[in-house]
Protein backbone atom coordinates (compact mmCIF):
# COMPACT_ATOMS: atom_id res chain seq x y z
CA UNK A 1 0.00 0.00 0.00
CA UNK A 2 3.01 2.49 0.97
CA UNK A 3 4.33 1.62 -2.05
CA UNK A 4 1.13 2.68 -4.55
CA UNK A 5 1.39 5.95 -2.66
CA UNK A 6 4.82 6.39 -2.84
CA UNK A 7 4.43 5.30 -6.95
CA UNK A 8 2.07 8.09 -7.43
CA UNK A 9 4.09 10.48 -5.59
CA UNK A 10 6.99 9.98 -7.19
CA UNK A 11 5.52 9.83 -10.94
CA UNK A 12 3.62 13.17 -10.16
CA UNK A 13 6.51 14.75 -9.54
CA UNK A 14 8.35 13.27 -12.72
CA UNK A 15 5.60 14.52 -14.63
CA UNK A 16 6.00 17.96 -13.50
CA UNK A 17 10.04 18.01 -14.42
CA UNK A 18 8.75 16.73 -17.39
CA UNK A 19 6.81 19.54 -18.51
CA UNK A 20 9.91 22.00 -17.27
CA UNK A 21 12.31 19.88 -19.46
CA UNK A 22 9.36 19.69 -22.32
CA UNK A 23 9.57 15.76 -23.27
CA UNK A 24 7.46 14.85 -26.05
CA UNK A 25 3.35 14.31 -24.78
CA UNK A 26 3.57 11.07 -25.66
CA UNK A 27 6.21 10.18 -23.51
CA UNK A 28 4.37 11.85 -20.26
CA UNK A 29 2.80 8.40 -18.93
CA UNK A 30 5.97 6.05 -19.68
CA UNK A 31 8.45 8.26 -18.11
CA UNK A 32 6.14 9.20 -14.99
CA UNK A 33 5.87 4.76 -14.88
CA UNK A 34 9.99 4.80 -14.93
CA UNK A 35 10.42 6.99 -12.47
CA UNK A 36 7.53 6.08 -10.15
CA UNK A 37 9.48 2.12 -10.65
CA UNK A 38 12.47 3.68 -9.98
CA UNK A 39 11.64 5.37 -7.05
CA UNK A 40 9.87 2.12 -4.87
CA UNK A 41 12.58 -0.14 -6.00
CA UNK A 42 14.67 2.78 -3.99
CA UNK A 43 12.52 2.50 -1.11
CA UNK A 44 12.43 -1.20 -1.40
CA UNK A 45 16.53 -1.50 -1.42
CA UNK A 46 16.73 1.25 1.63
CA UNK A 47 15.22 -1.11 3.72
CA UNK A 48 17.08 -4.14 2.11
CA UNK A 49 20.16 -3.07 1.71
CA UNK A 50 20.12 0.44 4.54
CA UNK A 51 22.02 2.32 2.48
CA UNK A 52 21.15 5.59 0.55
CA UNK A 53 23.89 5.03 -1.71
CA UNK A 54 23.43 1.40 -2.88
CA UNK A 55 19.59 2.10 -3.19
CA UNK A 56 19.82 4.98 -5.31
CA UNK A 57 22.21 3.10 -7.66
CA UNK A 58 19.63 0.09 -7.73
CA UNK A 59 16.82 2.63 -8.02
CA UNK A 60 18.38 4.34 -11.13
CA UNK A 61 19.05 0.90 -12.33
CA UNK A 62 15.65 0.08 -12.58
CA UNK A 63 14.43 3.13 -13.89
CA UNK A 64 17.65 2.91 -16.93
CA UNK A 65 16.39 -0.84 -18.33
CA UNK A 66 12.32 0.28 -18.19
CA UNK A 67 13.68 3.52 -20.12
CA UNK A 68 15.93 1.93 -22.37
CA UNK A 69 13.38 -0.81 -22.73
CA UNK A 70 10.91 2.12 -23.64
CA UNK A 71 13.16 3.82 -25.89
CA UNK A 72 13.59 0.60 -28.12
CA UNK A 73 9.73 0.36 -28.11
CA UNK A 74 8.51 3.50 -28.54
CA UNK A 75 11.62 4.78 -31.03
CA UNK A 76 12.40 7.38 -28.70
CA UNK A 77 16.15 9.39 -27.46
CA UNK A 78 16.89 7.47 -24.08
CA UNK A 79 16.95 10.72 -22.73
CA UNK A 80 13.68 11.55 -22.51
CA UNK A 81 12.52 9.56 -20.01
CA UNK A 82 15.87 9.14 -17.83
CA UNK A 83 16.41 12.84 -16.94
CA UNK A 84 13.08 13.54 -15.70
CA UNK A 85 12.71 9.47 -13.98
CA UNK A 86 15.77 10.34 -12.08
CA UNK A 87 14.91 13.56 -10.60
CA UNK A 88 13.00 12.12 -7.27
CA UNK A 89 17.10 10.31 -6.84
CA UNK A 90 19.01 13.20 -7.32
CA UNK A 91 20.58 14.40 -4.02
CA UNK A 92 18.80 17.92 -3.21
CA UNK A 93 18.66 17.47 0.28
CA UNK A 94 21.96 16.26 1.05
CA UNK A 95 23.13 19.55 -0.92
CA UNK A 96 21.16 21.52 1.28
CA UNK A 97 22.36 20.37 4.55
CA UNK A 98 26.01 20.96 3.18
CA UNK A 99 24.85 24.34 2.95
CA UNK A 100 23.73 24.55 6.12
CA UNK A 101 27.11 22.73 7.71
CA UNK A 102 29.25 25.34 6.11
CA UNK A 103 26.80 28.27 7.61
CA UNK A 104 27.32 26.99 10.95
CA UNK A 105 31.36 26.46 9.80
CA UNK A 106 30.72 22.73 10.72
CA UNK A 107 33.29 21.44 8.21
CA UNK A 108 33.68 18.26 9.42
CA UNK A 109 29.63 18.01 9.26
CA UNK A 110 30.42 19.75 5.45
CA UNK A 111 32.54 16.55 4.27
CA UNK A 112 30.83 13.66 5.69
CA UNK A 113 27.10 14.91 4.32
CA UNK A 114 28.87 16.85 0.78
CA UNK A 115 30.85 13.45 0.55
CA UNK A 116 27.65 11.66 0.64
CA UNK A 117 25.68 13.89 -1.90
CA UNK A 118 28.82 13.31 -3.97
CA UNK A 119 28.41 9.31 -4.06
CA UNK A 120 24.56 9.63 -4.51
CA UNK A 121 25.11 11.82 -7.69
CA UNK A 122 27.86 9.57 -8.89
CA UNK A 123 25.93 6.50 -8.41
CA UNK A 124 22.95 7.60 -10.51
CA UNK A 125 25.22 8.41 -13.25
CA UNK A 126 26.97 4.61 -12.73
CA UNK A 127 23.65 3.26 -12.58
CA UNK A 128 22.63 4.98 -16.09
CA UNK A 129 25.85 4.55 -17.73
CA UNK A 130 25.57 0.53 -16.61
CA UNK A 131 22.37 0.09 -18.35
CA UNK A 132 23.17 1.80 -21.13
CA UNK A 133 26.35 0.48 -22.19
CA UNK A 134 24.82 -3.27 -21.18
CA UNK A 135 22.37 -2.00 -23.72
CA UNK A 136 24.80 -1.45 -26.32
CA UNK A 137 26.94 -4.71 -25.76
CA UNK A 138 23.98 -6.71 -26.23
CA UNK A 139 22.63 -4.90 -29.03
CA UNK A 140 26.12 -5.59 -30.61
CA UNK A 141 25.91 -9.55 -30.23
CA UNK A 142 22.63 -9.51 -31.26
CA UNK A 143 23.75 -7.88 -34.58
CA UNK A 144 26.13 -10.31 -34.88
CA UNK A 145 24.60 -13.50 -34.21
CA UNK A 146 21.65 -11.72 -36.82
CA UNK A 147 24.14 -11.18 -39.51
CA UNK A 148 26.15 -14.78 -39.24
CA UNK B 1 29.66 18.95 -56.15
CA UNK B 2 31.71 21.13 -53.44
CA UNK B 3 28.97 23.15 -52.85
CA UNK B 4 26.16 20.71 -52.22
CA UNK B 5 28.31 18.42 -49.86
CA UNK B 6 28.83 22.08 -48.28
CA UNK B 7 25.52 22.74 -47.80
CA UNK B 8 24.77 18.93 -46.53
CA UNK B 9 27.65 19.51 -43.72
CA UNK B 10 25.44 22.47 -42.83
CA UNK B 11 22.58 20.77 -42.78
CA UNK B 12 24.51 18.20 -39.93
CA UNK B 13 25.85 20.88 -38.25
CA UNK B 14 22.45 22.86 -37.83
CA UNK B 15 20.98 19.76 -36.45
CA UNK B 16 24.08 19.19 -33.83
CA UNK B 17 23.52 22.45 -32.56
CA UNK B 18 19.65 22.43 -32.26
CA UNK B 19 20.42 19.32 -30.29
CA UNK B 20 23.42 20.31 -28.48
CA UNK B 21 21.21 23.74 -27.52
CA UNK B 22 18.71 21.63 -26.27
CA UNK B 23 20.09 19.61 -23.84
CA UNK B 24 21.38 16.17 -25.86
CA UNK B 25 24.66 14.44 -24.96
CA UNK B 26 28.14 15.45 -25.93
CA UNK B 27 28.05 11.82 -28.05
CA UNK B 28 24.85 12.21 -29.40
CA UNK B 29 25.76 15.33 -31.25
CA UNK B 30 28.45 13.97 -32.68
CA UNK B 31 27.26 10.89 -33.96
CA UNK B 32 24.20 12.76 -35.85
CA UNK B 33 26.20 14.72 -37.15
CA UNK B 34 28.59 12.24 -38.74
CA UNK B 35 25.57 10.09 -39.55
CA UNK B 36 24.32 12.91 -41.56
CA UNK B 37 27.46 13.55 -43.16
CA UNK B 38 27.70 9.91 -44.20
CA UNK B 39 24.79 9.16 -45.83
CA UNK B 40 25.83 11.85 -48.07
CA UNK B 41 28.40 10.50 -49.33
CA UNK B 42 30.78 12.97 -47.00
CA UNK B 43 33.61 10.45 -45.74
CA UNK B 44 36.21 11.91 -44.18
CA UNK B 45 34.36 14.25 -41.86
CA UNK B 46 35.38 14.86 -37.98
CA UNK B 47 32.98 16.11 -35.57
CA UNK B 48 34.25 17.29 -31.77
CA UNK B 49 31.41 18.47 -29.46
CA UNK B 50 31.68 20.67 -26.21
CA UNK B 51 28.98 21.93 -24.23
CA UNK B 52 30.06 25.18 -25.64
CA UNK B 53 30.69 24.93 -29.48
CA UNK B 54 30.72 22.19 -32.16
CA UNK B 55 33.72 21.71 -34.70
CA UNK B 56 33.19 20.55 -37.78
CA UNK B 57 35.74 19.64 -39.95
CA UNK B 58 35.32 18.02 -43.57
CA UNK B 59 38.05 16.67 -46.33
CA UNK B 60 36.86 14.93 -48.35
CA UNK B 61 37.38 16.71 -52.23
CA UNK B 62 40.81 16.03 -53.28
CA UNK B 63 43.22 18.53 -53.87
CA UNK B 64 41.40 21.04 -52.42
CA UNK B 65 41.42 22.61 -48.81
CA UNK B 66 39.71 20.58 -46.03
CA UNK B 67 36.68 23.17 -45.22
CA UNK B 68 35.56 23.23 -41.25
CA UNK B 69 32.72 25.16 -39.10
CA UNK B 70 32.76 26.44 -35.45
CA UNK B 71 29.41 26.98 -34.07
CA UNK B 72 29.49 28.72 -30.89
CA UNK B 73 26.49 27.49 -28.63
CA UNK B 74 25.92 30.93 -25.92
CA UNK B 75 22.52 29.26 -24.19
CA UNK B 76 21.94 25.76 -22.98
CA UNK B 77 18.00 25.11 -22.00
CA UNK B 78 16.70 21.40 -21.29
CA UNK B 79 14.02 20.35 -24.20
CA UNK B 80 13.91 16.89 -24.60
CA UNK B 81 11.08 17.58 -27.52
CA UNK B 82 13.36 18.74 -29.88
CA UNK B 83 16.04 16.67 -29.28
CA UNK B 84 13.96 13.73 -29.88
CA UNK B 85 12.27 15.53 -32.68
CA UNK B 86 16.08 15.75 -34.48
CA UNK B 87 16.83 11.88 -34.06
CA UNK B 88 13.99 11.47 -35.58
CA UNK B 89 14.63 13.85 -37.99
CA UNK B 90 18.33 11.87 -38.16
CA UNK B 91 16.57 8.69 -38.63
CA UNK B 92 14.38 9.41 -40.94
CA UNK B 93 16.71 11.06 -43.28
CA UNK B 94 18.78 7.66 -43.83
CA UNK B 95 15.16 6.24 -45.06
CA UNK B 96 13.44 8.47 -47.61
CA UNK B 97 15.54 10.97 -49.70
CA UNK B 98 15.54 14.16 -48.58
CA UNK B 99 16.22 17.42 -50.68
CA UNK B 100 18.57 19.80 -48.63
CA UNK B 101 16.11 22.49 -48.81
CA UNK B 102 12.72 19.97 -47.50
CA UNK B 103 15.83 18.97 -44.51
CA UNK B 104 16.72 22.39 -43.76
CA UNK B 105 12.49 23.42 -43.45
CA UNK B 106 11.93 20.47 -41.30
CA UNK B 107 14.69 21.59 -39.09
CA UNK B 108 13.73 25.27 -39.31
CA UNK B 109 9.85 23.65 -38.11
CA UNK B 110 11.81 21.75 -35.19
CA UNK B 111 13.92 24.70 -34.17
CA UNK B 112 10.98 26.89 -34.12
CA UNK B 113 8.49 24.67 -32.24
CA UNK B 114 6.91 26.19 -29.10
CA UNK B 115 7.84 25.38 -25.76
CA UNK B 116 4.93 24.18 -23.42
CA UNK B 117 4.62 27.69 -22.21
CA UNK B 118 5.43 30.18 -18.85
CA UNK B 119 1.41 28.32 -17.75
CA UNK B 120 2.53 24.63 -18.09
CA UNK B 121 6.14 25.23 -17.36
CA UNK B 122 5.56 27.20 -13.99
CA UNK B 123 2.49 25.01 -13.24
CA UNK B 124 5.22 21.84 -13.92
CA UNK B 125 7.53 23.52 -11.47
CA UNK B 126 4.95 23.72 -8.91
CA UNK B 127 3.66 20.02 -9.44
CA UNK B 128 7.44 19.20 -9.14
CA UNK B 129 8.62 20.66 -5.82
CA UNK B 130 5.04 19.77 -4.15
CA UNK B 131 5.44 16.05 -4.82
CA UNK B 132 8.95 16.31 -3.91
CA UNK B 133 8.24 18.01 -0.66
CA UNK B 134 5.70 14.85 -0.22
CA UNK B 135 8.16 12.48 -0.88
CA UNK B 136 10.24 14.35 1.60
CA UNK B 137 7.58 13.67 4.44
CA UNK B 138 6.56 17.36 4.29
CA UNK B 139 2.82 17.93 5.64
CA UNK B 140 0.29 19.63 3.50
CA UNK B 141 0.74 23.09 4.43
CA UNK B 142 4.70 23.02 3.75
CA UNK B 143 4.13 21.47 0.08
CA UNK B 144 1.20 24.11 -0.92
CA UNK B 145 4.18 26.68 -0.19
CA UNK B 146 6.53 24.87 -1.82
CA UNK B 147 4.41 24.69 -4.78
CA UNK B 148 3.32 28.43 -4.62
CA UNK B 149 7.37 29.17 -3.96
CA UNK B 150 8.27 27.16 -6.79
CA UNK B 151 6.22 28.88 -9.22
CA UNK B 152 7.66 32.62 -8.16
CA UNK B 153 10.87 31.23 -8.63
CA UNK B 154 10.35 29.91 -12.29
CA UNK B 155 8.69 33.22 -12.91
CA UNK B 156 11.08 35.31 -12.19
CA UNK B 157 13.90 33.32 -13.45
CA UNK B 158 12.08 33.34 -16.88
CA UNK B 159 11.69 36.90 -16.42
CA UNK B 160 15.89 37.65 -15.52
CA UNK B 161 16.66 34.82 -18.22
CA UNK B 162 14.87 37.62 -20.84
CA UNK B 163 17.63 40.07 -19.10
CA UNK B 164 20.60 38.11 -20.66
CA UNK B 165 22.03 37.30 -17.24
CA UNK B 166 24.10 34.43 -16.35
CA UNK B 167 23.84 31.17 -15.00
CA UNK B 168 25.44 32.48 -11.14
CA UNK B 169 22.97 35.17 -11.07
CA UNK B 170 19.93 33.25 -12.00
CA UNK B 171 20.66 30.79 -9.24
CA UNK B 172 21.75 32.78 -6.91
CA UNK B 173 18.36 34.83 -7.26
CA UNK B 174 16.51 31.82 -7.48
CA UNK B 175 18.27 30.59 -4.15
CA UNK B 176 17.60 33.67 -2.25
CA UNK B 177 14.20 33.67 -3.46
CA UNK B 178 13.16 30.27 -1.70
CA UNK B 179 14.57 31.27 1.44
CA UNK B 180 13.35 34.77 1.66
CA UNK B 181 9.78 33.40 0.61
CA UNK B 182 10.16 30.02 3.06
CA UNK B 183 11.24 32.37 5.71
CA UNK B 184 8.25 34.80 5.35
CA UNK B 185 5.78 31.46 5.86
CA UNK B 186 7.88 30.60 8.86
CA UNK B 187 7.23 33.52 10.28
CA UNK B 188 3.58 34.32 9.18
CA UNK B 189 3.20 30.81 10.97
CA UNK B 190 1.77 28.66 8.42
CA UNK B 191 5.08 26.39 7.61
CA UNK B 192 6.45 24.11 10.21
CA UNK B 193 9.28 22.61 8.23
CA UNK B 194 12.10 25.69 6.95
CA UNK B 195 13.84 22.66 6.00
CA UNK B 196 12.12 21.35 3.61
CA UNK B 197 9.91 23.80 2.05
CA UNK B 198 13.18 25.49 0.78
CA UNK B 199 14.51 21.81 -0.14
CA UNK B 200 11.73 21.17 -2.04
CA UNK B 201 11.53 24.67 -3.97
CA UNK B 202 15.29 24.94 -5.06
CA UNK B 203 14.46 20.97 -6.10
CA UNK B 204 14.07 23.18 -9.69
CA UNK B 205 16.87 24.50 -9.93
CA UNK B 206 19.41 22.27 -8.81
CA UNK B 207 22.09 20.47 -11.62
CA UNK B 208 20.87 16.82 -11.53
CA UNK B 209 20.97 16.62 -15.30
CA UNK B 210 24.05 18.33 -15.30
CA UNK B 211 25.90 16.74 -12.50
CA UNK B 212 24.58 13.22 -13.99
CA UNK B 213 25.90 14.18 -17.69
CA UNK B 214 28.80 15.25 -16.16
CA UNK B 215 29.99 12.09 -14.83
CA UNK B 216 28.58 10.39 -17.99
CA UNK B 217 30.85 12.49 -20.17
CA UNK B 218 33.79 12.15 -18.42
CA UNK B 219 33.47 7.69 -17.86
CA UNK B 220 32.42 7.35 -21.61
CA UNK B 221 35.80 9.53 -23.02
CA UNK B 222 34.35 12.75 -23.72
CA UNK B 223 36.58 14.10 -20.96
CA UNK B 224 36.49 18.25 -22.01
CA UNK B 225 32.42 17.72 -21.90
CA UNK B 226 32.71 16.07 -18.99
CA UNK B 227 34.99 18.75 -17.02
CA UNK B 228 33.11 21.69 -19.03
CA UNK B 229 29.64 20.11 -17.48
CA UNK B 230 30.82 19.03 -14.01
CA UNK B 231 32.15 23.24 -13.79
CA UNK B 232 28.54 24.31 -14.72
CA UNK B 233 27.27 22.08 -12.09
CA UNK B 234 29.38 23.20 -9.33
CA UNK B 235 28.86 26.91 -10.45
CA UNK B 236 24.63 26.05 -10.20
CA UNK B 237 24.90 23.94 -6.71
CA UNK B 238 27.84 26.86 -5.50
CA UNK B 239 25.37 29.88 -6.56
CA UNK B 240 22.13 28.62 -5.35
CA UNK B 241 24.28 28.02 -1.99
CA UNK B 242 25.21 31.16 -1.41
CA UNK B 243 21.31 32.56 -2.44
CA UNK B 244 19.49 30.25 0.14
CA UNK B 245 23.24 30.74 2.47
CA UNK B 246 22.62 34.78 2.33
CA UNK B 247 19.38 35.23 3.34
CA UNK B 248 19.34 32.16 5.96
CA UNK B 249 22.43 33.80 7.51
CA UNK B 250 21.18 37.04 7.57
CA UNK B 251 17.90 35.59 9.09
CA UNK B 252 19.73 33.79 11.57
CA UNK B 253 22.45 36.57 12.76
CA UNK B 254 20.44 39.87 12.41
CA UNK B 255 16.48 39.01 12.88
CA UNK B 256 16.93 36.39 15.29
CA UNK B 257 15.59 33.21 13.17
CA UNK B 258 16.60 29.81 14.39
CA UNK B 259 17.13 26.37 12.52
Amino acid sequence: MIFIKEFFMAAMAVVGFGLLFNIPKKAFPLAALAGGLGWISYVYFLQVLDSVIGATFMGTCVLAIISEIFARTFKETVTVFTIPAIIPLVPGSGMYYSMLAIIDSDYALFASVGSQTLFIAASISAALLIVSSTTRIVMNIKMKVGTN
Amino acid sequence: MYTTKKAWVELALYAGEIMLKNGAETYRVEDTIIRICKMHDIHSVESFVTPTGIFVSVNDIPDSPSISFIKRIKNRTINLNKVSKVNDFSRKISNINLSFEEGMRELRIIDFIPAYGKLFEGLGAGIASAFFGVLLGANILDVLISFFISIVIYLVLEFIDSLDTNLFIQNTIGGAIAAFLAIVAITLNIGIDIDKIIISSIMILLPGVAITNAVRDSISGDLISGLARTAEAIIIAVSIAIGVGLVMHIWIQFLGGAL
